[in-house]
């Protein structure tokens, strides 16, 4: 049996930390845990950026990380930053030093990816996790600055959103209050449940929650002051939840601390944590509690499992963020129809065309979702449904996708109906590269082709055969109906397509016998 | 909230006296018939070696409290001079005893057994006036120096626990000449038992090197006239920063209450008994020191020259012959020790059984091409230890080595640095201590890729990392590759390191953030079970108790009926037989020629038997301001190993000494009984056990024919 061993750092606002894992066909397991408290986020919240000491620091951290990694034998790592980083304004620099000094190459998640991470790493512990979100489950992601909750149902995705009650940004918010006021539980009460209201009342509706998967910097450590006499990992009722905050509030936050083995951290903070966790369990009316002990590192761990085809999962991660687009696209009013057929077109080329583009599984899924978003922008704006389409794109999460990722699917959208431009000129208004401008040209090359074939938006074209001929891309079409427009419209968009790849696309009707 | 005080100061022994009791124990040893001659040289010169070195940490520190008007009482309602008051009495006597065993009962028994110790240079005959004259002239008086004090000369400084020769003298042919004092250092650089020409009988005859000096002191002073001259010798109080070890309890309060310290004070004096009034008078008054503060000596001072004699050419008859250690059944001869320990885990009691495996551990993981990493805790490691050089050798051949080198060990500050930097040298990471904290606890963790993953290898003990004590030093070790205990390992590497605890820990606990509730949890569920009538007992071993939750912790199970069954080697500040307090509990101590440095605890936990072994004795430092270790022994047939070992060390009755309610320890009655050692018996124990693993082998030793295929 060969094994892997993988390490993942995660950095985040108040901690650094690394676990090593031994991966094979069967099993993930943890070798070693490394934490080292280090209050970046006090840092970048405050200062707006990271004191030279603290780099230091880190790079010292992070050498000593390579130290272990090699006490392990593990040869591939993975080093992700999140909102700490994210969120500076130097954070480039920043990661240029720490490259230079330690050989650290650390990748800065965005909200969405590493939401994403959070929730494959629930995949990868629980054992029961296909079961559980059999039946409605919200997975709720308590963070320092927000809260992200995503639904299941009937084990897909059904939404997943961001409130920005985050329990450090509570606490920084209510950090007079917690010096003056005795009722300070009740005041984080209630400026949660105004946000978690409004969530109610758009995303939630009617939809039963039975079982509520909860990660956050103290949840294991809840999970195991409940569970004190279990030894597997299990859940807890919404009434042991309360019994155990009823008897939390009844200490002071020192003797909290204390019985739950939190080392020495600051006392609104647990409070706020306890207070949040429980308005999420009431709005929700979840009966059972699961809360593994989990962190970015174990969701990066099981990534690169799944990624290096170590572990295969029961579960299709690709399909949730897929199930995101979607129910994006409907918000939007997407014509599923259309969207359904262009989405056949769109993947075929793609598929045929290998040889032409070069691609990879992962830009598959980009031009998937650039398709069921392309027309999202009507919504707004039938005139210059380009421009709103990008809009609503860059400002949408779409879970598992990280913000290059979102800004290509943004850009191939848009250069759907727009002409495209340079580099030199794109460059100004984008932070993409020269190599992923390029994956949105091609791209919209193919998204240009499909779109053009459904023009009429009635399904005339249901399947297509691509074969490439010498400088020709033939498309047949085994249709009776007229496709003149479809054929007179490709022939206005081969051109770029030929731009792009040097091959000419040409739409033939199937010879019927 | 303070904790109301059930117990009173009269329930708890004082430590310093606790541990002259104890150096009282081993002068038993030099005292008792039934022990080899030169073995009770050897106890005799460890009990003067030991004392002073508490003179120079303990005494030195109490006076430091006196010196700072301290006046908050210790465990057993002492101040610091009244300690003082009571150490003297109790140190006086027990020269006096040292001195009379050395004269009356030791001297005249050498001279039976043919090795003739001349007190007195007087006592020489001519013949032997010659020779130490010639080696006199030879050998001593090049490297003498003489320093007369007079107006213009001031008092020298006399050098902590040297041995010197102070004169007074009168100037020659000068009646009226005024008596001056003069003194000369008796040289450390020569060797201090001189042997003169045998005897006609072929007896060895020895004298000591200030004899000679003393014989000889007027070719020293030529224009004087010598009136009288005798061998002294101070100790002064000592750099405390070295000493830490011993006396960081105390430390910590001077700290707070000293600004200025008096260093190198004199506070022992020792003269020869018989010493001119004024001669001894100018040594008071020039060393600023008190009448209590002077010890007359009626013999040869400074004792540890006898672990010299001990050493002598020949004699072998009246030696313990040298003890070799026996091998480990599973692994002597040729092993893998992965693949042993992979088996099972493996105990070690030393030094009945040899600390050969875990030198071969570090020399194999160092060779061994599946081997990742090595992780060590080093304490006091000896000078030329096979340890280092394996886990050099390790980095060399490119594995990862961390190291953490202890700075804070007594008196090896220097030593440990030379090689710390050595393996530095050699590409390992070397950890220099912990700020604040010593590291006590003895650890290895060796990590292994094999076909199945990540393998740790783990060795714990309850003694240091140093082959040569674990000849003398009763410890137990585990080698173990239980996946929970690696765990652990990792997570105790991992906070040496700096970083943060584990989640939780699955068998290891740790001192100083969890030991200390851990014994105390320990032993209230025991004093609870007890309370609801069930059968609860206690056996603990350990160097030293002193702790006073501890104390108290098991004085509330004593009285909850928990039978208590302690063996302590040293200071002890509990107390036995106390009605009311401590009626359960029994104390023993076990000296003998290994000294017991095991820390076992045992827990009956109402038939779930407990047992734990630690680098950790129940003394404050220990559970405060060190980083030790207990580990769970929970292979059944180790356990039950374990067990039996305690059985064996209760029933011990030679060397066993027991406290009485009084404080005094007193041997036991052997009258009607089977005697038993305990040391002689585990001796014995180890060579069995290879001797039946051995014949099993033999056995096993059969060609299996193929089967047809």
């Amino acid at each position: 049996m060969k094994v892997t061993i993988f390490a993942a750092i995660e950095i985040a606002s108040y901690e650094v930390s690394m676990k090593i894992y031994a991966l094979s066909p069967k099993t993930m397991k943890e070798i070693t845990y490394v934490r080292h408290r280090m209050e970046l986020g006090k840092d970048a919240y405050r200062l707006g950026k990271i004191s030279n000491e603290r780099v230091e620091e880190l790079c010292s951290v992070l050498l000593d990380f390579k130290r272990i990694m090699k006490e392990y034998g593990a040869a591939e790592y993975r080093a992700c930053a999140t909102a700490v980083i994210r969120e500076l304004e130097s954070s480039s620099l920043i990661l240029d030093r720490i490259f230079v000094k330690t050989g650290v190459q650390i990748e800065i998640l965005s909200n969405s990816e590493s939401r994403f991470l959070g929730y494959k790493s629930i995949a990868s512990q629980e054992k029961d996790f296909d079961k559980i979100i059999q039946k409605g489950t919200a997975i709720i992601d308590v963070g320092g600055e927000s809260v992200q909750i995503s639904l299941f149902d009937k084990d897909t995705l059904v939404s997943t959103q961001n409130i920005h009650i985050g329990t450090n940004r509570l606490k920084e918010r209510l950090s007079n209050v917690y010096e003056q006021s005795s009722h300070f539980a009740e005041v984080v009460e209630e400026i949660a449940n105004n946000a978690l209201k409004t969530y109610r009342k758009l995303y939630l509706k009617d939809r039963k929650i039975e079982n509520i998967i909860l990660i956050g910097d103290y949840s294991p450590y809840i999970s195991r002051y409940i569970n004190a006499a279990q030894t597997e990992s299990h859940a807890m009722s919404a009434e042991e939840y309360n019994a155990f905050y009823k008897e939390m509030l009844s200490k002071n936050p020192q003797e909290m601390l204390n019985v739950l083995g939190i080392p020495a951290e600051s006392e609104a903070l647990i409070l706020t944590t306890l207070v949040v966790y429980r308005k999420l369990i009431e709005e929700t009316e979840a009966k059972d509690i699961w809360m593994p002990s989990l962190n970015l590192c174990d969701g990066l761990t099981y990534d690169y499992a799944e990624k290096s085809k170590i572990l295969r999962s029961a579960h299709d991660f690709e399909n949730d963020i897929i199930v995101s687009a979607k129910n994006m696209g409907k918000r939007y009013q997407s014509n599923k129809n259309h969207v359904n057929v262009m989405t056949t077109l769109a993947l075929t080329i793609f598929d045929k065309t290998k040889s032409l583009h070069g691609m990879q599984k992962r830009d598959r899924l980009l031009l998937q979702i650039a398709v069921l978003l392309h027309d999202c922008g009507k919504f707004i704006s039938m005139s210059h449904s380009a421009e709103c389409s990008y809009n609503i794109i860059m400002a949408s999460e779409i879970i598992g996708l990280s913000h290059i990722e979102r800004e290509i699917v943004a850009n191939i959208v848009k250069y759907n109906s727009m002409d495209i431009i340079s580099y030199e000129k794109f460059a100004e208004g984008s932070s993409l590269n020269r190599d992923q401008y390029m994956k949105v040209c091609k791209l919209a090359a193919i998204l240009r082709i499909s779109n053009a074939m459904d023009r009429s938006h009635k399904q005339k074209i249901q399947e297509i055969r691509v074969n490439l001929k010498d400088t020709k891309m033939i498309l047949t079409v085994d249709t009776l109906e007229d496709i003149t427009l479809e054929q007179g419209l490709l022939r206005e968009k081969a051109e770029f397509f030929e731009d792009v790849f040097g091959v000419t696309p040409v739409l033939r009707r199937k010879k019927t016998m | 909230m303070e904790k109301t005080e059930i117990y009173k100061p009269e329930h708890y022994e004082n430590r310093e006296l606790s541990w002259l009791k104890f150096n009282e124990r081993i002068l038993g040893e030099a005292r008792d018939k039934e022990n080899l001659l030169f073995e009770r040289l050897k106890f005799l010169s460890i009990t003067a070696s030991n004392l002073d070195e508490f003179f120079m940490v303990r005494v030195a520190s109490l006076k430091d409290l006196v010196h700072a008007d301290y006046t908050k009482k210790d465990i057993a309602g002492l101040s610091a001079k009244e300690q003082l008051a009571k150490i003297n009495v109790a140190t006086h006597e027990m020269i006096n005893r040292q001195y009379s065993t050395y004269n009356r009962s030791l001297l005249p028994q050498l001279a039976e057994n043919g090795l003739k110790v001349i007190s007195h240079h007087e006592d020489l005959d001519e013949e032997q006036k010659k020779f130490v004259d010639h080696y006199f002239e030879e050998n001593v008086y090049p490297v003498l120096t003489p320093m007369a004090v007079d107006s213009s000369r001031p008092f020298p400084l006399i050098r902590n626990k040297s041995l010197n020769i102070g004169a007074l003298l009168k100037k020659k042919n000068e009646k009226k000449a005024e008596e001056e004092f003069a003194t000369v250092q008796v040289p450390a650089v020569l060797p201090r038992i001189v042997r003169l020409p045998n005897d006609k009988d072929g007896n060895v005859q020895v004298i000591l090197l200030e004899q000679i000096i003393e014989r000889n002191i007027n070719e020293l002073f030529l224009s004087y006239d010598v009136v009288c001259a005798h061998p002294y010798r101070i100790m002064r109080n000592a750099d405390l920063t070295i000493e830490e070890d011993e006396a960081e309890d105390l430390l910590k309060e001077i700290q707070k209450q000293i600004k200025k310290r008096q260093w190198g004070e004199a506070i022992r004096l020792e003269v020869e008994d018989g010493m001119e009034a004024s001669l001894l008078k100018i040594l008071k008054k020039e060393l600023h020191i008190k009448s209590d503060d002077i010890y007359e000596i009626n013999g040869p001072l400074d004792l540890t020259f006898l672990m010299k004699m001990y050493g002598m050419e020949g004699f072998d008859a009246l030696r313990a012959p040298k003890h070799i250690p026996a091998a480990v059944p599973r692994l002597h001869g040729d092993y893998n020790i992965f693949d042993e320990i992979a088996r099972g885990d493996i105990l070690l009691h030393h030094p009945y059984q040899s600390f050969d495996p875990v030198v071969k551990l570090i020399q194999k993981a160092a060779a061994d091409p599946q081997v990742l990493a090595i992780k060590q805790t080093l304490y006091r490691v000896s000078g030329n230890s096979p340890i280092i050089a394996a886990l050099a050798q390790a980095a060399e051949n490119g594995k990862q080595v961390s190291v953490l080198v202890e700075l804070k060990a007594r008196f090896d500050e220097e030593n440990n640095i030379v090689w710390a930097k050595m393996l530095e040298k050699a590409g390992c990471h070397v950890i220099y201590g912990l700020v604040g904290l010593k590291t006590h606890s003895k650890i290895t963790l060796v990590v292994r890729l094999e076909e199945e993953g990540i393998r740790r290898y783990v060795h714990l003990g309850t003694g240091n990392y140093n082959d040569a004590t674990a000849k003398l030093y009763t410890d137990i070790g585990l080698l173990t590759c239980s996946q929970s205990i690696g765990e652990d390992a990792t997570a105790v590497f991992n906070m040496l390191s700096g970083y943060s605890e584990p989640l939780h820990w699955n068998k290891l606990s740790l001192a100083p953030l969890w030991l200390r509730d851990k014994f105390l949890e320990l032993i209230a569920r025991e004093r609870d079970n007890a309370l609801a009538g069930k059968e609860a007992k206690i056996v603990a071993k350990m160097n030293s108790l002193c702790d006073k939750d501890i104390i108290d912790a098991l004085y509330d199970a004593s009285q909850a009926g928990v039978k208590i069954e302690l063996i302590v080697r040293g200071i002890c500040c509990l107390r036995t037989g106390i009605p009311g307090v401590s009626e359960n509990i029994t104390v023993r101590s076990i000296v003998g020629t290994f000294l017991e440095h095991s820390r076992i605890y045992y827990f009956w936990n109402d038939g779930k038997e407990e047992v734990y072994c630690a680098s950790a004795d129940w003394m404050p430092r220990n559970l405060d301001r060190r980083v030790e270790i207990l580990f769970p022994i929970d292979h059944d047939s180790l356990k039950e190993r374990i067990i039996d070992m305690l059985k064996i060390l209760l029933a011990d009755n030679m060397k066993a000494q027991i406290m009485q309610s009084d404080g005094t320890y007193e041997r036991i009655d052997r009258r009607g009984k089977v005697l038993l050692c305990a040391q002689d018996y585990f001796t014995e124990e180890a060579k069995t056990f290879l001797e039946k693993a051995e014949k099993k082998d033999e056995n096993s030793r059969v060609f299996i024919p193929a089967e047809p295929q």
